[in-house]
């Protein structure tokens, strides 16, 4: 009786969040001006990839350096979808979701086997290889000049409803339901009875297998839920315009493990606030160069020097992230 | 000259390039327990650091020497400043855990890999920039015939060829490198020796960053210089540590001249597009049918 | 002389040293005894420097050893032989004896040569098999060879972990006295732990009896020995 109860606890939490973060976003957009709007959107795209990674890394402690690579997965997979076979834009989303996913079956059968520092350099040589596919079969995926595609116009009925929706208001609205949906998964699974399983093989692969876990199908379901997350925010990421090797650079990989460890890699609130950091933070930058008349060639690179500072003081501080520093704090504050 | 001769000549001469690099991703791999991605970030830096020298006028030979010194301090800074510390903190909740124990330092080392380019691009602005060479790269001639084979490439096999000897030398026949056989295969006893393992495992992320400083000076005359250069040698570098096994040093240069020849076959008989698919192929391949390397010895996981 | 004073080594909340104090004579064998679990390797690892104790202090003549680092410790001439004939089994037996002598080489690389040669004429087989990996050698060789590594470092006091572990009688009555005719010729202080009783009490002058991380008896040898109510109650037989 009483787990039934938790469950249903725990589902309508996890529903409560995930439309609070929604609003939270719609109301955020209505303050801004369209540039910050579209950043918001972005914000609202990599936060599905940032969590895939908080699934993968924090929940079972596997490690993915290509997550940009799944991205690029979901992203062509989509734009396919569309432009080749004219379907609806909607419907390749959720397309997209299960071609990555059985592209991260794959890739979890390779990864079960490895650990560590292998599977982190399997999955960077992947980030690098797999944009180069679009460019060896240049008739199939478009090489280097890639395939445009955009999220349309907004519908009719929507402007009728709530009057004039901008280009930029309208790529939120389109995103954000996904966003919401996939905090809603990533919250019901950490908190289950298979999230838990997960954390044991994080813990202690050793003892997790004493007690009877299959490590290996374990790790083979968790790249599988991260890989539909990623293709997801690929396929949306690839709408703002275009799907194309650039788009999806081994730096993207990167910068999602740095908002993923900056937050804290075992917080879903970690994850927001680390997405919020990698998008806004070089826009912030921008305006402080801009403001000193620091040159440009200094100034285009700041943003990643600021990033991989962050990183590297997040891990000599606290590598449990802003998240695990702000529990320390009230932690202390109680004794 | 037949394409065969030219794939092999070329092959063996970057093989001896992805020799180096393999070479010390393994060696701090074994004596630190950590892959670190910034190597070739480091080496990045220091060629940069020769390339500056070299504008300034100094000799090739003394920016070269510099490169390297540099390329060691710079190892031994990561492992002093950063790798120690992390390491050392047992009580953390995050490094509790088994997984992110390793997770964490592999993390660390990206960090550092984007700070020295961020870095690289602010001192020397970010476009691409030559590197000389001290050998002029042409042709080898025997009477009217050319050989596949140029002067530069000589010099980088006979530069690795001189290295791997030398560091044969170190490792099995000096004091200081059975010190660091022996920290990497038992801490504990070799401890209980009265060596001071933490310094010799500094010692080891040191000649790690000569070895890979080496290689950023062999490479960039071919492929000139710029932040993102090494990126592709680092996951080479990584491919052919992992099929030569992980903790075999041998084995980590065999696995270089493997992939040079399997790189350089690919760009003969088929195209240079195809590289980086046959690179992830071959890795997978190798993780399939021999995880632990063509001379790796089965890791042994305790309870 | 070894001095232990209210020493305490924790492990989480369990206390597997509960403040012991003993002292080890020089030129003497003290032998520590005790059920498994009592404590014994815990107390060598802590001396060694190994586990860090939580309090109380460890002193060697007027040397304190409480808070130095593991090669500290090693340097001012105490060596352990781990528990488990503990050698580097890929190197060769060669390099397990050139690597307990390393940190001598640059200030007694002579001597050095004198340690390693003694060695070779104390367990000759080692000699014999010098070049092969210490990985190929025997039980009671690999314990031979660990004894060794701890000699090349001329060590004042060592400290050895159950060297009779899982060594056919035979054999470990052969290392046993071996350990006492190297204390009564060179003035070594010894500290033995010890699960076979019999075996350590034969040889050494002073025993430890060590139950739930407690000294429960600190006897002469000989009275220990023959006190069969001590061993009745702590060893079981």
């Amino acid at each position: 009786m009483s787990k039934v109860k938790t469950h249903k606890v725990i589902g309508l939490r996890s529903t409560l969040l995930s439309l609070v973060l929604f609003l939270f976003f719609i109301l955020l957009s209505n303050q801004f001006e369209p540039y910050n709007q579209s950043q918001l959107a972005n914000i609202a795209m990599l936060l599905i990839a940032v969590l895939s990674i908080t699934l993968l890394t924090g929940a079972s402690g596997q490690i993915s350096l290509g997550q940009g690579a799944i991205m690029a997965v979901g992203g062509y997979s989509s734009a396919l979808l569309v432009t080749r076979l004219g379907l609806s834009m909607w419907l390749a989303f959720i397309l997209a979701i299960f071609v990555s996913a059985l592209f991260g079956l794959f890739l979890g059968l390779a990864a079960a086997r490895l650990s560590g520092p292998y599977l982190a350099g399997t999955t960077l040589v992947m980030a690098l290889a797999i944009p180069s596919i679009a460019v060896r079969f240049e008739t199939f995926f478009s090489g280097d000049v890639g395939l445009s595609v955009d999220y349309g116009m907004p519908p009719e009925w929507l402007t009728k409803l709530i009057g004039e929706v901008s280009i930029e208001e309208w790529s939120l609205y389109v995103v954000l339901p996904f966003t919401a949906v996939a905090l809603f998964a990533v919250l019901n699974l950490s908190n289950t009875r298979i999230g838990r399983t997960w954390r044991a093989v994080r813990d202690n692969e050793v003892a997790a297998s004493l007690a009877g876990i299959n490590i290996g199908r374990t790790k083979v379901i968790v790249f599988v839920c991260a890989s539909g997350l990623a293709g997801l925010a690929g396929a949306l990421y690839g709408f703002r315009g275009l799907v194309a090797p650039s788009v999806y650079p081994t730096d993207l990989s990167l910068t999602l493990l740095t908002a993923a460890v900056i937050g804290g890699l075992r917080s879903i609130g970690g994850a927001i606030f680390g997405t919020f950091v990698i998008v806004f933070l070089p826009d912030l930058i921008e305006k402080v160069t801009n403001n000193l008349a620091i040159p440009e060639t200094v100034g285009i690179y700041l943003p990643a020097l600021a990033i991989g500072l962050l990183l590297l003081l997040t891990v000599i501080l606290n590598p449990r992230g802003a998240a695990g520093a702000l529990e320390h704090l009230r932690h202390k504050k109680k004794h | 000259m037949t394409p065969f001769l030219t794939a092999f000549f070329s092959g063996t001469a970057q093989g001896a390039i992805y020799a180096l690099v393999s070479l010390g991703l393994v060696l701090v791999w074994r004596s630190a327990g950590v892959v670190n991605f910034a190597q070739m970030g480091q080496a990045m830096f220091t060629t940069y650091i020769a390339s500056q020298l070299i504008q300034n006028n100094y000799s090739y030979w003394s920016a070269f020497l510099i490169a390297l010194i540099s390329g060691a301090a710079l190892g031994a800074l990561v492992d002093l400043g950063l790798m120690r510390p992390l390491t050392s903190r047992k009580n953390s909740q995050l490094l509790n855990s088994q997984s992110m124990r390793t997770t964490i330092p592999v993390i660390a080392s990206l960090g550092i890999l984007g700070v020295l380019k961020a870095l690289a691009g602010i001192f020397w602005a970010g476009e691409e920039r030559g590197f000389p060479s001290p050998v002029a790269p042409n042709a080898i001639k025997i009477g009217d015939t050319s050989l596949a084979i140029t002067g530069f490439d000589l010099f980088v096999i006979g530069t690795v060829f001189l290295t791997l000897v030398l560091t044969t030398i170190f490792f099995t026949k000096t004091g200081m490198g059975l010190a660091m056989r022996a920290s990497a295969l038992n801490p504990e006893v070799t401890r209980l020796s009265g060596i001071k393992v933490g310094s010799v495992r500094t010692l080891g992320w040191a000649i790690s960053g000569i070895a890979s400083s080496l290689a950023g000076l062999l490479v960039t005359p071919r492929t000139n210089l710029s932040p993102n250069t090494l990126d592709l040698l680092l996951i080479i570098g990584f491919t052919a540590a992992v099929v030569g096994g992980l903790s075999s040093l041998a084995g980590s240069v065999l696995g270089g001249f493997i992939l040079g020849y399997v790189i350089s076959f690919v760009n003969v008989y088929s195209a240079p597009e195809n590289v980086f698919i046959a690179i992830l192929a071959f890795l997978l391949l190798a993780l399939f049918l021999r995880p632990q390397g063509i001379l790796g010895s089965k890791e042994v996981r305790s309870v | 002389m070894l001095a232990i004073t209210n020493l305490v080594t924790q492990f989480a909340s369990i206390k597997a040293l509960d403040s012991i104090s003993f002292q080890a004579k020089p030129g003497l064998i003290t032998t520590v005894i005790g059920a498994n679990g009592a404590g014994k390797s815990t107390l060598l690892r802590t001396i060694s420097g190994l586990e860090r104790p939580s309090s109380g202090s460890i002193t060697w003549f007027d040397e304190e050893l409480t808070h130095k680092s593991v090669e500290a410790i090693v340097r001012s001439g105490i060596s352990q032989v781990p528990e488990g004939h503990a050698v580097i089994s890929q190197l060769s037996v060669a390099e397990n004896i050139e690597l307990g002598g390393l940190f001598r080489k640059r200030i007694a690389r002579g001597d050095l040569t004198i340690a390693t040669k003694e060695v070779y004429e104390l367990f000759p087989i080692l000699f014999e098999r010098r070049n092969e990996p210490a990985g190929s050698l025997s039980g009671g060789e690999r314990q031979m060879l660990a004894i060794s590594r701890a000699l090349v470092s001329r060590p004042k006091l060592l400290l050895l972990d159950e060297p009779s572990l899982g060594l056919a009688p035979l054999i470990a009555a052969q290392i046993i006295s071996i350990i006492n005719e190297l204390c009564r010729s060179t003035g070594l202080t010894v500290l033995l732990v010890e699960q076979n009783a019999n075996t350590a009490l034969a040889v050494a002058d002073h025993g430890i009896l060590l139950a739930l991380g407690k000294v429960v008896a600190d006897l002469p040898a000989k009275e220990m020995a023959a006190d069969s109510s001590l061993r009745a109650a702590y060893l079981g037989y």
